[in-house]
């Protein structure tokens, strides 16, 4: 049999092409490295779903090689499982996107134009991209649509165009505390937005509306009311998604991919035909895929003549900070909002998306605010340690774990802002270290160019000084290059030129006719909010391509 | 060829594999040689379960069953096997400082005592970890889903007066 389509990776990459082209009639296959899972199937186990981490693979069956890039130049390499280091984020019928938390932001047009708005940066390989937001942003609504994104729009400075006026489902519940977030916005003259979210407050959609468990991120959802491709896209199409299939290996002529190589959960080997292929494994599981896909026409792996596959691989920059509210400080009123569980925080602040300092222009970021995670484990463990760094145990721990956990709520900031591509961030295959099915390991080349700990300390004093005018105590935040495992793009950059990119405008290979790279990989650079949007946004803009091209059966 | 066959994790072979450590974990006692000499044996349940007290006392006010919990932590496929051997070296390094300072096994000692010795391997590096390691395999007992078997009756959630997340799991997965 010959599919229309075969795609590989089932997570916000693949699922809209999936989605778009089997309901408008084509044959469609998935191949899915991880288990199919229901709403039903989800719960709020902390052990298994957080600390044991039932949805990623064992380290001792696949794990990561990390090449580390030190401020001297010096490599330190990490074997993955032997630092417990990996970047897997969900193997599972709809990816990550089952536990993401659901933060939607879009980009904004000068995110598309990054070197021509606010130049180059030496040591980066910064670019425009070769659309503008004009192009994605009829697919940005799309997803409002069809995935579902909950929200309120406030006008303010950087607010993005839009073809509509508001998003189609109303803002989600939120906590009384909020109230003093806005306040002390409004008195520093900051302008405090309701955070968008991929999550439903009501039934529509045919899925059920936010149950405010208080547990979201981490989740798969028990409701449907999250925005996971699992949810929203793939169990409401015909495509055939075959699970546990690890592809191993793309075969291919000079001019197209011919078959999936892939291995069943019993190791046995198989393969899928297909008129096209699309490549959405998750960023770096996609480079290492082409890299691990080498043949006679293209020796340095697939696609890679032009030697591009895995460069600019990137993350979010930014880091994190938080502030605690004691119930000493507080009315008794105040305690009450404060402890109300289950109602989400959602407020944002873009008021430095762009900003000046000593007279020149800086590309600035997002900052997303929202409680300490409910998990009562990690919450616990993190008061292990005194005022002054001491270990501490027996009655001391047991009473500050109570007199914390009960008596004060803390509140965290997350900021989010452009890690620059360079030469030393990319994918490439271990040479040593190979995974369960004898498949080289993807090795991620770490390196995060000074300049992002600059903006991202700028965007954090930010969110401190709200966190001081909201009277919090414990005050502290870390901005660092340690990428976050959960927000990597690039690998596979496209662009007009072949030499300098993977891909073209259409995400279509640039040496290949019928292979596509539809997960965060096409992304040049990242923006600077969470990526989740934009890569649905972009895979419902190549589903497009790609139903315009089936129709007149140019394959 | 690849050591991860399909078969090589079957349940019958987890069960067996399962049975087998517990067997050899809690039942063969540790042989302490500080200074190369060979000293003694000492009971690892009986040293782990006084040290989880110690470092913890409100797992027995509490009712968690914390000692058998770590034991499902010792044979679970999900931890690292580096990890499960530090747990088991920590003890048996624990017991060979309290035998350079007291002369005896950590059980044999008194409550300050085993403070004291608890304070000293605290301030080396290893000593520092493994701390922080048996407290994190504490806290994760007395706050896990009731279903584990070491949070009954969610004694521990109650402590900290937490409204568990729902749905609640079915089955452990432990």
């Amino acid at each position: 049999m010959i599919y229309d389509i075969c795609i590989i990776g089932s997570g916000a990459g693949g699922a809209p092409i999936a989605y778009e082209l089997s309901n408008a009639g084509f044959n469609v296959v998935v191949l899915e490295k991880g288990k199919d899972y229901k709403e039903e199937d989800f719960n709020k186990d902390e052990l298994a779903v957080c600390r044991r981490e039932i949805f990623t693979p064992p380290l001792k069956e696949e794990q990561h090689v990390i090449n580390e890039r030190d401020a001297d130049g010096s490599i330190t390499r990490y074997e993955g499982r032997k630092y417990n280091w990996n970047f897997w984020n969900g193997s599972m019928v709809g990816g990550s996107s089952n536990l993401m938390s659901g933060f939607f932001h879009r980009m904004k047009p000068n995110d598309f134009k990054l070197k021509s708005v606010y130049g180059e940066i030496d040591g980066a390989n910064v670019v425009d991209w070769p659309i503008s937001y004009e192009d994605l942003e009829p697919y940005y609504t799309k997803v409002e649509k069809i995935v579902g994104v909950s929200g309120k729009i406030v006008k303010h400075r950087f607010l993005e165009p839009r073809s509509t006026s508001d998003f189609p489902y109303p803002a989600l519940a939120v906590n009384g505390a909020t109230q003093w977030f806005d306040e002390a916005c409004k008195s520093l003259a900051y302008k405090s937005i309701p955070t968008p979210r991929a999550i439903l407050p009501l039934n529509a959609l045919g899925r059920q509306g936010c149950s405010y468990s208080n547990f979201c991120g981490s989740y798969g959802c028990a409701t449907g009311a999250k925005g996971s491709a699992r949810a929203a896209l793939l169990q409401r199409c015909s495509a055939t998604i075959i699970t546990e299939a690890f592809v191993y290996r793309l075969e291919s002529d000079d001019k197209k991919v011919t078959k999936a190589h892939y291995y069943d959960k019993n190791r046995v080997s198989h393969v899928v035909d297909a008129k096209i292929f699309v490549v959405a494994a998750q960023a770096i599981e996609s480079s290492r895929l082409l890299l691990n896909s080498k043949n006679k026409f293209f020796p340095n792996g697939l696609a890679n003549n032009s030697g591009q596959v895995g460069k600019n691989l990137i993350f979010s920059a930014g880091g994190v900070g938080s502030g605690r509210f004691t119930f000493e400080s507080l009315t008794q009123k105040q305690q009450k909002e404060l402890m109300q569980a289950g109602l989400f925080f959602n407020r944002s602040l873009q008021d430095w998306y762009e900003y000046d300092e000593n007279g020149k222009k800086y590309k600035g970021g997002t900052i997303d605010f929202l409680f300490e995670h409910a998990n009562i484990i990690s919450r616990a463990t993190k008061e292990f340690y005194d005022e002054n760094g001491k270990l501490i145990w027996g009655e001391k721990l047991s009473d500050k774990i109570r007199k914390n956990l009960t008596t004060s709520r803390v509140l965290t900031f997350e900021v989010f802002n452009d890690w620059l591509p360079s030469d030393y961030c990319f994918v490439s295959v271990d040479d040593k270290l190979k995974d369960k099915f004898d498949m080289p390991v993807g090795a991620i080349n770490l390196y995060g160019h000074p300049h992002d700990i600059k903006v991202g300390a700028h965007l954090a004093n930010k969110a401190v000084k709200v966190l001081q005018k909201m009277g919090a105590s414990d005050i502290s935040m870390s901005i660092s290059s340690s990428p976050p495992p959960n927000l990597v793009a690039g690998g596979c950059r496209f662009a007009r030129d072949p030499k300098t990119s993977v891909l073209d405008a259409n995400c279509k290979a640039h040496e290949l006719q019928n292979l596509y790279v539809t997960d965060a990989s096409f992304m040049p650079t990242g923006g600077s909010v969470p990526y989740t949007w934009t890569i649905y946004a972009n895979s419902f803009r190549v589903a497009e391509h790609l139903l315009n091209r089936l129709s007149k059966s140019v394959c | 060829m690849s050591l991860y066959l399909s078969d090589t994790y079957s349940p019958m072979f987890l069960k067996a594999r399962r049975t087998f450590l517990k067997n050899t974990f809690f039942t063969t006692a540790l042989m302490v040689m500080p200074k190369s000499e060979l000293f003694g044996a000492v009971s690892l349940l009986e040293t782990i379960s006084l040290i989880q007290e110690d470092l913890f006392g409100s797992i027995k006010e509490l009712g968690i069953n914390s000692s058998s919990y770590l034991s499902l932590i010792l044979h679970h496929s999900r931890v690292a096997d580096d990890e499960k051997e530090f747990l088991r070296n920590g003890v048996q390094w624990l017991n060979e400082e309290a035998i350079l300072h007291y002369k005896h096994p950590y059980i044999k000692l008194s409550s300050s005592q085993r403070q004291n010795i608890l304070q000293i391997i605290s301030k080396q590096r290893w000593g520092d970890n493994w701390i922080y390691t048996m407290l994190t395999y504490i806290v994760e007992a007395t706050l896990s889903d009731p279903i584990y078997g070491a949070n009954r009756d969610g004694a521990g959630w109650k402590w900290l007066e937490h409204i568990p997340g729902l749905p609640q799991p079915k089955e452990p997965y432990l």
